[in-house]
């Protein structure tokens, strides 16, 4: 079974710990989650695993594939698709431009056919703009297709990023505190997309602060505190832990 | 009639050539690279081909080759050390290699004919041979622009993070920009060598530099309209009127602040987005 | 004639650090690169040499060109960067605001020169020469030796020891906060403005002076240079500047005395070149240079 697996991975700045020894597995078509209270270290394992901070120790792999120390681009290429903790669009493109945009991991047309124009590339662009219209369509957006995604609704953008994410289809999607700053509602939405993705077969790395969300959708949960895993196991199991609890209240 | 034609073509052959540079320019900053090599490609390109028809003799087809070709191989060895840098430091490490390649055309005096510039050059390069460069080159952009490869030029633009964490090699395509910025440079460098019988180091040196980025900046980066508007607007406003033309430098000026401070799309960018805003308001209404 | 060539080169180190130091507090304090900032140096000449044909003295042309080359660089500010600063477009937009408002400067300064080379009349500056230890050294140098270290020191002194410096640095390192403390990030970049618009006059003066040759055109040079040394010290570093104002002082001079003639440039923009490969935060700073970069 393929999975996304973290064994023994540390960072160091200098003299100071920011991870030490972290084991996480991710598998697929499960929602696995990594909560841990402020500073507990979890932006320093999203920016290991896609790339854009060097690993001091340990290896990530996906499925067979070592991404320990590959650059940042090549990391989708291996499948796996992230979401930002402060949602990143492209905010002077509009909509269907940033879903559009997910897609060049499948883009396969020449570098002589793009810079030339032709037909293999315009054909391709076109292909592009009906699969980002028939995602935009799943996600009930098509009506914004034209809209700057700068001036969305924070709902909204959260749901282009997600589509974004979606469209490089990736085996696995790391989802950086995906539901900060949203009402109920909203994140109830979101919940069910991310059983959406869990359903399709693809594994879902949850890296959230709201313990209860985390608690609802995951089957696995692992706990950070001070750069290193204090609990792992079901959510119940987790919750009830006194290292957690004790990590949670600064007992 | 035909007179009037003549009168002006001088001024329409300018606007091919600059158009050429303007779009050199154009492409970088659209793949998110703050390069103002663009007049020391140029350089190199019009040297290339001027030295290949006046010490060497050869066809002017094959100094245009060249010309192309040394600007592009120029470009992308400056991509290398450039790919290490952003934003200023960019901005600063091209205009030093502006610098370098006008010193070296000057001190080179055997080869570039040194302060005094290359001479005699047989002109032939006339409006029919601009306007084929100047219709391909707008034809490359508009078609990069709309493919795969403008989609990754503008993610890369807009946010780099976000480019990368979606497989785009940021290295990659902004080397490959600064090809098409040399090649484009140094294709209508070589154009202004058969075109005008002299080259004069100091031609390719900050003038240039700020008189391609004023076009760029007036007409708008992020669509082939903007070099297109920018180049024209420019150059025909000195024609407008005698007092325009004796303070164009004044008014180039004036136009970086107002434009950059008050219209920081420019001309052709702005005008794409209100029409958008129109069209979507107009459906809003009629749903 | 290598020792007489230190002499001559610190002597122009001094000029450089006078220029530089307001290039990279600008920098430092807002991340915007002043390209207008050799516009400003060549105003400051040309007001001095106007007051003096004028018939005023020097020292009070060297006073006056301070004061003009200091308000002109506040002027740029607020016309060119202020807004810009309120859309967070400062960097891009920055450079291509001041290469405008250079232009416009340099422009203005053609008409009114006539583009012509202008001179201050024969023995503005007393020429005397004085010789000790087999070296010539004019009372001149003496004056711009001197003049540059007192400004530096001035300098250092607002930024490391008066209140105001204290203000500077709680406007670099968060603009809302120092707000909320009481202080007006304006008045402060208006002050670090006028600061280095009038060291960069000063240096204008100076150069006037030592060549005897004023035109429009006399701040490009010193642009070009005065990016060497904001590199090579580290991109708003003041100590940095000061040290690279030096090390560029030495070997320009050393370079023109022992190189062909032409070379030179080439010789310094290639170093520029490849101090930004291997060492692009500089001597002395920490910026980082090249890192991915977010949002803009």
């Amino acid at each position: 079974m393929t999975m996304l697996r973290l064994s023994k991975l540390s960072k160091y700045f200098g003299g100071v710990v920011a991870s030490q020894d972290v084991d996480i597995d991710v598998p697929a078509g499960q929602i696995t989650g990594l909560i841990g209270p402020n500073g507990a270290g979890k932006t320093t394992i999203v920016n290991m695993i896609t790339g854009m901070l060097p690993v001091t120790d340990g290896t990530i792999h996906i499925g067979d594939t070592d991404i320990t120390h590959a650059p940042a681009h090549t990391i989708s290429r291996a499948g796996l698709a992230r979401t930002f903790q402060n949602i990143r669009l492209l905010s002077e493109a509009s909509v269907i431009d940033n879903v559009m945009i997910g897609f060049h991991r499948h883009e396969t047309s020449s570098t002589i056919a793009a810079l030339l124009g032709l037909p293999s590339a315009a054909r391709e662009t076109m292909d592009i703009q009906q699969r980002a219209m028939a995602l935009l369509q799943r996600f009930d957006m098509a009506d914004l297709a034209e809209y700057p995604a700068g001036g969305l609704s924070y709902g909204h953008q959260r749901k282009v990023e997600m589509m974004r994410a979606l469209a490089s289809e990736p085996d696995f999607i790391l989802l950086d505190e995906p539901i900060a700053g949203m009402n109920d509602v909203e994140s109830e939405g979101l919940a069910e997309i991310f059983r959406g993705f869990a359903a399709d077969g693809k594994g879902v790395l949850l890296i959230e602060h709201n313990v209860r969300f985390v608690a609802k959708l995951c089957s696995k949960v692992y706990v950070l505190d001070g750069g290193r895993l204090i609990s792992e196991g079901t959510p119940d199991h987790v919750l009830n832990d006194q290292a957690v609890i004790t990590a949670y209240l600064g007992g | 009639m035909s007179q009037f034609i003549a009168g002006y073509l001088p001024l329409f052959d300018l606007y091919l050539l600059h158009l050429g540079l303007a779009f050199s320019q154009y492409i970088v900053l659209r793949a998110g690279v703050f390069s103002l090599a663009t007049a020391a490609f140029a350089g190199i390109g019009a040297y290339t081909a001027g030295i290949f028809a006046v010490n060497l003799g050869l066809h002017p087809v094959l100094g245009l080759a060249a010309g192309t070709l040394t600007g592009m191989g120029a470009a992308l060895f400056l991509s290398i050390p450039l790919a290490r840098l952003r934003g200023v430091y960019q901005a600063i490490a091209t205009v030093a290699f502006i610098q370098i390649v006008v010193s070296l055309n000057i001190y080179s005096e055997s080869l570039t004919g040194g302060a005094m510039g290359l001479n005699a050059i047989p002109k032939t390069v006339g409006t029919g041979v601009l306007l084929i460069a100047a219709v391909a080159a707008t034809y490359l952009v508009w078609s990069i622009e709309k493919g795969r490869l403008g989609r990754a030029f503008d993610a890369i633009r807009q946010d780099e993070a976000v480019a990368a964490s979606l497989g785009i090699s940021i290295t990659w395509h902004q080397a490959l920009a600064f090809a098409i910025s040399g090649a484009l440079a140094g294709l209508f460098g070589g154009l202004e060598a058969y075109h005008s019988y002299a080259l004069d180091p100091n031609q390719f040196g900050f003038h240039l530099l700020i008189t391609v980025l004023s076009y760029v900046i007036l007409g708008g980066r992020n669509s082939v309209a903007g070099p297109l508007i920018g180049t024209a607007i420019l150059i025909i406003l000195p024609e407008l009127a005698r007092p325009l033309a004796e303070n164009r430098l004044i008014i180039y000026g004036i136009m970086l602040i107002v434009v950059i401070n008050y219209l920081p799309k420019g001309i052709a960018d702005t005008a794409i987005d209100t029409i958008r805003a129109r069209r979507l308001k107009r459906r809003e209404a009629a749903a | 004639m290598l020792a007489q060539q230190l002499v001559n080169g610190i002597v122009v180190s001094g000029v450089y650090a006078l220029f530089a130091l307001g290039f990279t507090l600008v920098f430092g304090i807002q991340r915007i690169l002043n390209l207008a900032h050799g516009a400003i140096f060549m105003t400051g000449a040309m007001v001095a040499y106007y007051v003096v044909k004028a018939g005023g003295a020097l020292w009070l042309g060297f006073i006056m060109a301070i004061i003009a080359s200091g308000l002109l660089s506040v002027f740029v500010e607020i016309v060119c960067f202020r807004r810009l600063r309120k859309t967070g477009d400062e960097e891009f937009g920055g450079i291509i605001s001041s290469i405008g408002a250079g232009l416009v400067i340099m422009t203005i300064a053609q008409r009114v020169s006539d583009t012509l080379i202008l001179r201050f009349p024969f023995e503005t500056f007393p020429v005397v020469i004085f010789k000790f230890w087999g070296l010539r050294v004019s009372m001149l140098q003496l004056f711009m030796a001197g003049a540059a270290l007192v400004l530096v020191f001035i300098l250092g002194y607002y930024i490391y020891r008066t209140s105001f410096g204290r203000r500077v640095r709680a406007v670099t390192d968060n603009e809302h906060a120092a707000m909320l403390m009481g202080i007006n990030p304006n008045l402060i970049y208006s002050q670090t403005y006028f600061l280095a618009g009038a060291l960069a006059g000063a240096a204008g003066v100076l150069v006037g002076l030592a060549f005897n040759s004023i035109n429009f055109i006399m701040g490009e040079p010193y642009l070009m240079f005065g990016f060497v040394i904001i590199i090579l010290g580290g991109l708003g570093s003041i100590p940095g500047a000061l040290l690279a104002s030096l090390v560029f002082g030495m070997g320009q001079t050393l370079t023109i005395a022992y190189l062909p003639s032409g070379l030179t440039d080439t010789v310094i923009f290639a170093a520029l070149f490849l101090i930004l490969l291997f060492r692009p935060h500089g001597l002395m700073g920490k910026e980082e240079a090249g890192n991915i970069r977010g949002r803009r």
